[in-house]
């Protein structure tokens, strides 16, 4: 048999192991997909980053610009500027990507559509990030009662399906970038509690952690200066596959209905205003489409670089 | 053993209460007054009548205990408009839901149990790396993209299978039943090979290296024999896990799947609900998707436990 290759989708296997012998719970769904996506596509390499790595940075690059200065590039409106005589006609030289049932250019449309979807997403994820962080950072060093309460509180809000939980808050609080945006990082926010407890576990049984509480240092600086920058990689490649997931779950909630309302341009409201002419002008689903499956590849090829370049095995010693 | 179970069903309850009240707290958070939102044109009257018909005028907690008691009794509730019973939704809709869930999670596994411990056995080979790119790639592909092109390929292009789901139940018409279930089937599916082939692969991996297994070849114990028999029996209880925690997956993909072809299961009728603001039917859909998924994965936890000497020996110890 051969000798099988470092394996970086083993170590966050056995990081939920390790928390699920410990907290009596199974990891989420989520969390295994994680595994999943993370199981060992980038080799460990001491020094520079991968081509693709270079590709995924340079793709998100160019579309979080595009994203920024989307007012100030030479498109046309993606709300306004409507031309219904051409209604979606396909793939021209003045529009690249078509136009949409309502004679808007699809090109425009999806730039304006990552100035928001982008922003739903990243604003849901860094939120779940700090309040996630907190609270897995916090239950994983306080082991006791603390710990159990709040690993009880995880568990609850993981006892939703994600989708179903995202669809009910929006659905009950109104279709606003907002609500969505709450709603996903409601979402986000025991996953990244369940992988930073699992994490700070294993961590704060390490000695460096003893000799720093025996030197008098408290249990805040202990938490933040000791424990979290041992965390962090891990926390940090875990909220760049969040943000893929949180980009698809703006997408399926437009698609389903309730997402966004249909007068702000996101990449979900793009697709879903396209879903009618599929007969007929299929480019208006395939275009945006194209571009959320190189976005969420893009992330999770980074997160499983992030994990790799920073070893995140050595957080299961 | 029995000690563990009563304390994982007490757990499993209190989840479940939490999770409808949580629901049902979300329902009241929503702006504006619901009975305005029903009847928008009815006199003082008519709503303070409809008030009291939907309970709105009791305390919080005795709408949520009512509410409680009914779903308890099996009672999930009435659409505002048409009077409908929730519970006639649910008994069409559900099993096309479960039905289209059971097909996806039988065909992923099917795929990708194979593909799982081949590519393990040849780690690093150029098999392996193709499958592992494949999957990687599969990953990234949101279902509802997997949904699409399917309807505009096979269904609007080519006019191989129908885009519109129209679903006939399976007894009635086995090969209809098929023909309709197909594209929704293959979207579903496709995302959850590339989540269990992964896990079993890296699963395997390790398992691979196990003394257990040196030793079975030493015995010269066939490689086949050995990768199905010895090497696969502690991973698939990993892989059993997965399964049922992935059923989250899967509702969620359901939802999105039915929606884009049109199928009539617990999927669409919740969106269908959510557009029309019926917020009791909604709130007893959602309830009803937390306890199957909450049930399954304590079925499994149960299950997980009875197959695996080593968990049932390491509670009872402690």
């Amino acid at each position: 048999m051969r000798d099988p290759l470092p394996d970086h989708g083993e170590e966050l296997i056995h990081l939920m192991h390790d928390s699920e012998a410990r907290s009596d719970v199974p990891a989420d769904s989520v969390t295994q997909q994680f595994a999943a996506v993370s199981a060992g596509t980038v080799k460990a390499k001491r020094k520079g980053l991968p081509l693709g790595a270079w590709i995924a940075i340079g793709w998100m690059a160019i579309l979080i610009l595009a994203a920024i200065l989307a007012p100030v590039l030479p498109i046309p409106d993606p709300i306004n500027d409507a031309n219904p005589l051409k209604a979606a006609q396909g793939p021209t030289l003045d529009h690249i990507f078509g136009l949409d049932g309502n004679g808007r250019d699809v090109f425009s449309r999806i730039i304006w559509g990552a100035r928001n979807s982008l922003f739903i997403a990243f604003a849901a994820v860094i939120t779940g990030f700090l309040i996630g962080g907190a609270l897995g950072l916090i239950s994983g060093y306080f082991k006791g009662r603390i710990g159990g309460v709040l690993g009880a509180i995880t568990d609850i809000l993981l006892a939703f399906p994600q989708l179903v939980l995202a669809l009910a808050v929006v659905s009950f609080l109104g279709r606003t970038v907002f609500n969505v945006t709450m709603a996903l990082a409601i979402v986000s926010i025991p996953i990244l509690a369940r992988i930073t407890r699992a994490s700070a576990l294993s961590w704060s049984e390490r000695d460096f952690v003893t000799a720093a509480r025996a030197q008098g240092a408290g249990h805040i600086r202990t938490m933040l200066r000791e424990i979290l920058p041992n965390v962090l990689p891990a926390m940090l490649s875990i909220a760049l596959l969040g943000i893929a997931v949180a980009i698809v779950a703006e997408a399926s909630l437009s698609l389903v209905g309730a997402g966004v309302k249909p007068d702000v341009t996101t990449w979900g409201n793009v697709i879903f205003s396209g879903q009618a002419y599929i007969r007929d002008a299929p480019s208006m689903v395939l275009f945006p489409s194209m571009v959320i499956f190189f976005t969420v590849y893009a992330l999770n090829y980074l997160g499983d670089v992030l994990r790799a370049t920073f070893d995140v095995r050595e957080s299961a010693l | 053993m029995p000690r563990t179970f009563t304390l994982k069903f007490l757990r499993l309850v209190l989840v479940v209460l939490v999770v409808t009240f949580i629901t049902f707290g979300l329902t009241k958070l929503q702006p504006g007054d619901p009975v305005s939102k029903i009847i928008p044109f009815g006199t003082a009257q008519q709503k303070a009548e409809l008030r009291t018909d939907l309970g709105l005028d009791k305390p919080f907690i005795a709408q949520y205990g009512k509410w409680l008691g009914n779903f308890v009794q099996g009672d999930f509730g009435k659409y505002y408009d048409s009077k409908q019973s929730v519970n006639t939704v649910i008994k069409t809709s559900l099993p096309v839901s479960l039905e289209l869930m059971l097909y996806a999670q039988f065909f992923a596994l099917l795929i990708a149990i194979p593909l799982g411990v081949t590519t393990a056995y040849r780690a690093g080979s150029k098999y392996d790396r193709g499958a592992n790119a494949t999957m990687f790639a599969l990953l990234a592909l949101p279902n509802f993209v997997v949904a699409l092109l399917l309807a505009i390929y096979v269904g609007a292009k080519w006019q191989l299978l129908p885009t519109q789901s129209n679903v006939i139940p399976f007894p009635l018409n086995p090969l209809d039943n098929w023909t309709y279930m197909l594209m929704p089937v293959v979207a579903l599916t496709l995302g959850q090979i590339a989540v269990y082939m992964r896990l079993l692969r890296s699963d395997m991996i390790a398992t691979l290296q196990e003394d257990f297994i040196t030793t079975a070849k030493a015995k010269g114990i066939p490689t086949r024999r050995i990768l199905w028999r010895h090497a696969l029996r502690p991973s698939s209880l990993t892989l059993l896990t997965v399964a049922g925690l992935n059923v989250g997956a899967l509702i969620g993909g359901a939802i999105v799947v039915e929606n884009v072809f049109g199928v009539p299961g617990l999927g669409k009728r919740i969106t269908e609900a959510i557009l029309a603001k019926q917020y009791p039917a909604l709130q007893s859909y959602v309830a009803i998707i937390a306890i199957l998924y909450v049930t399954v994965n304590f079925a499994i936890d149960i299950l997980y436990s009875v197959l695996d000497p080593r968990i049932r020996n390491a509670r009872s110890v402690a």
